[in-house]
């Protein structure tokens, strides 16, 4: 029999709907899981994607993608490869494995949401697709590092890491819940396709992709490549959301967009600023945190929005300002902290990446570069134990990262302080006054409580360091560590003391 | 973590191994720090106490020592160092702000 010319049908079988008779619309599609809002029932007909694709088609290319990253796996599994990397580029892959694979599992969730509650077929039908795409992301993410774990237990945490209570994890958890898991759907769908990943993948899977080429790791870098294509595909359904919203309600529209953009940028500066800085080595790196972020994130996101009619959020200079500094004093922080992740963070301060960091942060050495020289001084006189920390930082309620991380040292425009919030008897900090507003406005949907609160509770036993690293599932084998023996820090000890 | 000779010890607790008031979880930054962090106090402790249990997790660690007092702030003022932590009015979850005596 002659196949139909997909002209003839894919337009009437992507927005094909019917008009129910045995049942309400609200309980089909509930506000609470639909988020129809101010939106009239009849403007959601207008939902259109621009990229249309059938499912012989989707089955076709997928098959082509995963022929391509599997078969190139298949080939360098079987060479020197992976012993010839070099051990801060394997914490990149390590923390992104360990934050990504299962947080995909999540995002399956979440396209399967709006498969179920979208508000128009097409929409519904983008939304399959997307919840495949995910499934392979999942999978893709956790079968790679697989035959690693036998050569590294650290890589065993691709599974792991998002099923226990480790502090980066509950950050990570609570953001995808926040924003994928609890939220109606039409928030869903501005929040994550259209924020984070036509906003904020690129960060992840572009610029580690180059770095992970420069680095050697080309079975990484061909597999988050191949997870991209996928994710420019089914992020349209953002744009198609927020076009019907921001016509009938754009006060909402911009506000979804404002705290799932500032929340975003918050994680990725304790994901990818770290390992683009200072984890991938000097000289594989392409650009710095700051010019990626400038590039491709800030002016491409504002030009996005305001295609839409929307404003830049009010925290457009906060954040801006940020680039300077949170992923710094974020790495500090996990450095200082090492034992509680699961990789092993680079410290990444040589006297030549420090002058790498100056030239590309002219205020790095003001705001961190003392307090690294207290760190190199103990490492140099083998006063180990002051490199290690006997407390918690305190973590914000919203963005669960460490109190002061949203500002830095001698710094009076954004210091590092808490903003704290009184509610219901309790005192909530926070990292800076978007993460305390956003979570006065949505903390419905937002809250969840943080490693300090949940010590504080009596949620953690015993309440010790000990019994902080054991709740959180790190075992000696996998606690994180500096990867070469502070060897960045031995050059300093051949200086001439200033 | 350390660990040996921390071992068992509460975490935020840096230098009191024998409580002997009710503890004080407070969210601390030492000036010029990167992070604030939970520092058990008690209420019983003075603030010249206090301010040194914050200085346990910084001083040396990533602040460099000096000869100096120190001095503890809430809400922008000094605080006598003789009051203790119950007399100054300090509650749990309360930001404290440490630092060196000018």
């Amino acid at each position: 029999m002659a196949r139909m010319p997909r002209e003839q049908w894919l337009n009437i079988a992507r927005d094909l709907d019917w008009e129910l008779s045995y049942v309400d619309y609200d309980a089909v599609f509930p506000e609470w899981m639909s988020g129809q809002g101010k939106v009239p029932r009849e403007a959601w007909s207008k939902w259109e994607e621009p990229y249309r694709v059938t499912y012989p088609e989707y089955v076709a290319t997928q098959r082509e993608k995963e022929t391509g990253a599997y078969s190139v796996k298949a080939v360098l599994q079987k060479s020197k490869v992976f012993e010839q990397l070099d051990e801060g580029w394997k914490s990149v892959a390590k923390q992104h494995f360990g934050a990504i694979a299962l947080a995909e599992d999540i995002a399956q969730y979440g396209e399967l949401r709006m498969a179920r509650f979208g508000l128009a077929p097409a929409w519904r039908n983008t939304a399959v697709l997307g919840a495949l795409d995910e499934a392979r992301h999942a999978q893709i993410g956790l079968f790679f590092p697989h035959e690693l774990i036998g050569k590294d237990p650290q890589y065993d945490w691709a599974h792991k890491a998002y099923q226990t209570n480790e502090w980066a994890i509950i950050a990570v958890r609570a953001l995808f819940d926040g924003l994928m898991m609890n939220p109606n759907v039409v928030d869903v769908s501005v929040e994550i396709p259209f924020t984070f990943e036509t906003g904020f993948t690129n960060v992840q899977f572009l610029a580690l992709a180059a770095d992970a080429l420069e680095s050697g790791d080309i079975s990484f870098a061909n597999m988050i490549s191949s997870i991209q294509t996928d994710e420019a595909r089914h992020a349209q359904q953002g744009g198609a959301t927020l076009e019907v919203l921001v016509e009938h309600d754009p006060r909402r529209a911009q506000w979804i967009i404002d705290k799932s953009f500032w929340l975003s940028a918050r994680l990725f500066s304790v994901l990818s600023g770290p390992a683009m800085d200072y984890y991938t080595p000097l000289a594989r790196r392409k650009q710095s945190y700051k010019e990626f972020m400038h590039e491709w994130i800030a002016e491409q996101f504002l030009d996005q929005i305001r295609d839409y009619g929307l404003r830049k959020p009010w925290y457009w200079d906060e954040f801006m300002a940020g680039l300077e500094t949170w992923h710094h004093a974020l790495h500090l922080g996990v450095w200082y902290w090492r034992p509680t992740v699961w990789w092993n963070p680079q410290g990444g301060v040589s006297p030549e990446e420090r002058e790498w960091l100056n030239e590309k942060y002219p205020r790095w050495e003001q705001h961190f570069g003392r307090i690294w020289d207290v760190i190199i001084d103990n490492i140099n006189h083998d006063r180990m134990e002051l490199t290690l920390p006997e407390t918690m930082p305190w973590l914000c309620n919203l963005c669960h990262l460490p109190i002061g991380s949203a500002g830095s040292p001698y710094n009076d425009k954004y210091p590092v302080r808490s903003y704290p919030l009184e509610h219901n008897g309790y005192t909530y900090h926070f990292c800076s006054r978007p993460c305390r507003q956003i979570w006065w406005e949505d903390k419905d949907t937002l809250h969840d409580p943080t490693v300090i609160e949940r010590l504080l509770a009596g949620g953690i036993q015993p309440p010790t360091v000990e019994g902080i690293l054991a709740w959180m599932g790190l075992t000696p084998d996998v606690m994180g560590e500096d990867p070469y023996g502070y060897r960045w820090a031995k050059a300093y000890a051949k200086q001439p003391a200033a | 973590m350390t660990t040996g000779q921390e071992k068992g010890r509460p975490a935020g607790q840096g230098a009191d191994p024998e409580p002997r008031g009710r503890p004080v979880p407070i969210n601390a930054r030492f000036d010029n720090d990167f992070v604030t962090q939970l520092v058990l106090v008690l209420d019983t402790d003075t603030l010249e106490e206090a301010a040194r249990k914050v200085a346990h997790h910084v001083v040396g660690r990533r602040i460099p020592p000096r000869d100096a007092d120190l001095v503890l702030r809430v809400d922008g003022k000094s605080l006598p160092s003789g009051l203790t932590v119950a007399e100054a009015g300090i509650s749990p979850l309360d930001s404290v702000f440490v630092g060196w005596a000018e």
